[in-house]
């Protein structure tokens, strides 16, 4: 744990907090394993010795802005947190002055779940591209990591030399463990709306069977509600229960989107994105 | 229920829908075999369980009065998808019925008290049965006070029945609405200032109450500051449902069940339970 | 009566059964091991912590059809559901075999649910007791042991050579092949799950119903349907009908009172709004309200909660908290 980090963070929450600036810092504690990492709100400054920062601090906090709109809160921030952050800004979903952000420069996370921390950092933090967060009000320091120059969608590109047959056979079968939790959507950024389509009865998209037909629409439906929109937090693989690497799904899209409109989700709160974006000179195929 | 699985609905049909409001409607609904039929015996209080088919099921307190012939009677307000349902079912159309269900009305409790009825909007329609039991049995109770709100005259949805009920001895009706129009001649006010305005006396009384939540929070207050102890105060409670019989957990208000334990409650048993004001 | 089997007798015996029987067995599907009906003996995975959902799903299945609706030149006929046939779980752990025993309070209660009992009086359970014991459990402060027969109606005990076979019903007898010899031997040692002080604190979290406790633990808690769906006693479920050109079919799948919805009824008045007040129910319903419908706690403590819960709400950490606000509401 590098304690130079923690010491910053908690200075900085402890202003905060003591001069009434924010409500609450949500950041992270030790969880009941004494191992790994959990998301933790502070909200007087007695609490802000539990906070900690260290590899096992994987999770996502933004989103937890959503249920806290009325107050101002503070939030720590990893580099690849604040692509929600942007995106949540451009979305309209949270108002900047509502948030003090606490960034991080990160040395990556490792995959973690109860009582057990890995040894290797996560896939995405070894070819991030980010060594500071993207937006902040205060950065907690750290040496500057060394970044992999790595390739960054090696295991898609894998997946796209297999026949369309075999994939969907892959993907149904991923998807038959499905248990619709909804752990993907409730733990996701961009998956905010206040009726999902999953509950909708009028009209009725796929209704409330478990079973393989509803589960491949509900993945599949919801993967596509977030073209151009995930910014490949990966909390959603890390929250689902039956292991489903919908990593691979989500970074599919963000690499099509990538290719065909040169746009990435969360690098710019300004930049209008593609589906919610039309342009006079798109062609729309039926001029001819 | 039918074939021993108790999801299974019985069959009924349709016998008459009369509109009452521009979206509550009276279902006259006649259960099709004869034994269960004549099984099927209810008090004020209880509710079932219809089914649109296609569109779902819900939970409907039987609002006619046991005695009066075959048919059960629902006071159905039109707000999502299984009420959509049942309101455009035509007569002779086939719904499913399960039920009876929950507690009732505990009248012989009541016998010689000072009854003191507070409904608003649908919220009449568990309370109907209360009303007609006691015009029944007139004798048996002691001053009957129904104070009936809605939102808009068109909206008092037994106003039908207002006459039979003026006419009775010892019985007083007063009505209110939050917004009148060109026609109505008589009170505007809020459900919870009635109450405060008439200020029935606490000795030897029972209020019960039923009307949307907001109603029912002010009118609780209005009744405790008039000196109603929580013992006297009644309310029947309105949950989402999906079994209606203690087994899909949904219905848990506190440690009560409303399809098992109630919907029928006194302030006394849930007060801890309900979101506090 | 206490009997010995060989790991390959015992595979025989698996064989016959799957002859005439369905059987749901622990099958490791990835890094995941879950309850699936095998197609062969081999499938079966013998060592394994717990898997990761339990075996209530074989009766409460996360769907089934409740009945269908056929129509008949415009009448309308109810087809209830049939179970097809027997089955067998085999490898389940005592605290989840309590777990369907706790389950039978509310869905036998009458009016009983009649494809529960039915599946229940057709399926046998096969139990095997744990040799380990891991971080998450506490089954014996919630009236479980690692090595309890209570509640299955064969009980296996790994040891060197084979399985100590524990017939406990007569079901149980009923299935057992000729050819067992009788064990003299003594039952090994079980392992001590983490003992936690759970029952002095239920009695005192009526009190604290309206604590902001709640709404603080909830900050964090996402609202997802995880712990309700890896839990043994878990059962709330949802109903809906679906219909296809005339037929009809009534539904009900899996849910859990964390999803948003599940108090609001149409017009929008919602009886749990909050999340505190959601997350609270889950606690009271397992710990308070269920016992006092039914005299037992609604928790094994097979820990899979625990393990599961992506923000690490901690049910023993949960108890524990209420304990010390308890003891402060008393000072």
């Amino acid at each position: 744990m590098d304690s130079e980090l923690i010491h910053q963070i908690g200075n900085q929450a402890r202003d905060l907090l003591e001069s009434g600036t924010v409500k609450g810092v949500i950041g992270y504690e030790r969880a009941s394993d004494g191992l790994t990492a959990r998301p933790f709100f502070a909200y007087e400054p007695a609490a802000v010795e539990r906070l900690i920062f260290d590899e096992t601090c994987s999770y996502n906090l933004v989103k937890y802005l959503l249920d806290k709109k009325d107050e101002k809160m503070a939030v720590v921030v990893k580099p690849c947190d604040s692509r929600t952050i942007n995106l949540l800004l451009n979305e309209e979903q949270i108002k900047r002055d509502m948030v003090f952000i606490i960034g991080v420069t990160c040395p990556g996370v490792v995959e973690t779940s109860w009582n057990h921390k890995g040894q290797t950092l996560q896939a995405r933090c070894q070819t991030c591209q980010l060594s500071k967060p993207l937006v902040y009000d205060f950065l907690a320091e750290h040496e500057p990591v060394e970044r992999l120059e790595g390739e960054l969608y090696l295991d898609i590109q894998e997946m796209e030399t297999r026949p369309v047959t075999v994939r969907r056979a892959f993907w149904l079968e991923q998807f038959e463990r499905c248990i619709r939790c909804y752990a993907c959507r409730q733990v996701c950024p961009g998956c905010y709306c206040p009726e999902c389509f999953a509950e909708q009865l009028d009209p009725l998209w796929m209704g409330i069977r478990i079973a393989p037909k509803e589960n491949e629409l509900w993945q599949t439906i919801r993967t596509f509600h977030l073209a151009g929109r995930c910014v490949g937090c990966n909390e959603c693989e890390r929250v689902c229960p039956v292991d489903i690497p919908l990593s691979l799904l989500n970074r599919k899209l963000e690499k099509e989107v990538k290719e065909l409109f040169a746009f990435q989700a969360g690098l710019n709160p300004e930049e209008l994105p593609p589906f919610a974006t039309f342009k006079k000179e798109e062609k729309l195929g039926f001029e001819e | 229920m039918s074939l021993d699985n108790p999801f299974v609905p019985y069959l009924a049909t349709l016998k008459s829908a009369v509109r009452l409001t521009p979206d509550v409607k009276l279902l006259r609904v006649e259960l099709e075999d004869p034994d269960i039929r004549a099984s099927f015996i209810y008090k004020p209080g209880q509710f079932a369980l219809l089914s649109a088919f296609g569109e779902g099921e819900a939970p409907f307190g039987i609002v006619s009065s046991p005695q009066h012939g075959d048919s059960l009677e629902f006071a159905v307000r039109r707000i999502g998808t299984v009420t959509r349902g049942l309101h455009e079912l035509e007569q002779g159309d086939i719904l499913g019925v399960r039920g009876p269900f929950g507690n009732y009305f505990p009248l012989e409790d009541y016998v010689g008290k000072n009854i003191v009825i507070i409904g608003g909007g649908i919220g009449m329609a568990p309370l109907r049965p209360v009303v007609n039991r006691i015009l029944e049995q007139r004798d048996d109770y002691g001053k009957l006070l129904i104070i009936n709100g809605a939102r808009t005259p068109q909206d008092l949805v037994f106003a039908p029945e207002f006459q039979v009920w003026v006419e009775a001895p010892r019985t007083k009706l007063e009505l209110t609405v939050d917004r009148g129009d060109e026609h109505w001649g008589g009170r505007v006010a809020l459900v919870p200032d009635v109450v405060k305005e008439v200020a029935p006396s606490p000795d030897n009384a029972i209020a019960i109450t039923c009307g949307p939540p907001i109603m029912i929070r002010y009118t609780l207050a209005a009744l405790r500051k008039l000196g109603f102890k929580d013992n006297q105060i009644v309310t029947t409670l309105e949950a989402k449902m999906k079994c209606g019989m203690g087994k899909c957990a949904r219905c848990n208000v506190g440690d009560k069940y409303v399809c098992q334990d109630g919907p029928v409650f006194t302030l006394e048993q849930i007060s801890q339970f309900l979101e506090q004001p | 009566m206490k009997l010995f089997t060989s790991k390959d007798d015992l595979i025989r015996w698996l064989n016959s059964l799957l002859r005439e029987r369905i059987i749901v067995a622990p099958v490791r599907v990835q890094e995941l091991t879950v309850f699936q009906p095998i197609s062969k003996v081999e499938e079966i995975a013998f060592d394994f912590g717990n898997t990761t959902l339990s075996p209530k799903g074989w009766f409460l299945p996360p769907t089934e059809t409740l009945f269908s609706v056929q129509n008949n030149d415009g009448q309308p006929k109810l087809v209830p559901a049939v179970i097809e046939k027997d089955a067998v779980i085999f490898g389940l752990h005592p605290c989840d075999a309590r777990g369907i025993a706790l389950m039978d309070s509310p869905f036998l209660q009458e009016p009983g649910d009649a494809l529960y009992r039915e599946r229940r009086a057709r399926t046998a359970l096969i139990g095997l007791a744990c040799h380990q014991a891991q971080p998450e459990c506490f089954c014996t402060s919630m009236g479980s042991a690692p090595n309890d027969p209570s509640h299955v109606d064969i009980l296996l005990t790994e040891v060197e050579a084979g399985y100590i076979v524990q017939v406990v019903t007569e079901k149980g007898e009923r299935l057992l092949p000729k050819g067992f010899v009788e064990y003299k031997g003594a039952l090994p040692t079980p392992p001590e799950p983490q003992a936690i002080p759970i029952k002095e604190v239920i009695p005192a979290i009526r009190e604290l119903f309206n604590n902001p406790y709640w709404e603080r633990l909830a900050d964090r808690c996402l609202h997802c349907n995880i712990c309700a769906y890896v839990c043994p006693t878990c059962y709330c479920f949802d109903v809906r009908d679906y219909s296809d050109r005339g037929n009809l079919e009534r539904v009900r799948s899996w849910d859990s009172c964390q999803s948003s919805g599940f108090t609001r009824i149409a017009g929008g008045y919602d009886l749990r709004p909050t999340k505190g007040a959601r997350l609270r129910q889950r606690f009271y319903h397992k710990l308070l309200y269920f016992p006092e419908q039914f005299q037992d706690v609604a928790c094994v403590g097979c820990g899979r909660c625990i393990k599961a819960c992506p923000v690490n709400i901690d049910i023993r950490e949960v108890m524990s908290d209420l304990q010390q606000l308890e003891a402060k509401s008393e000072s």
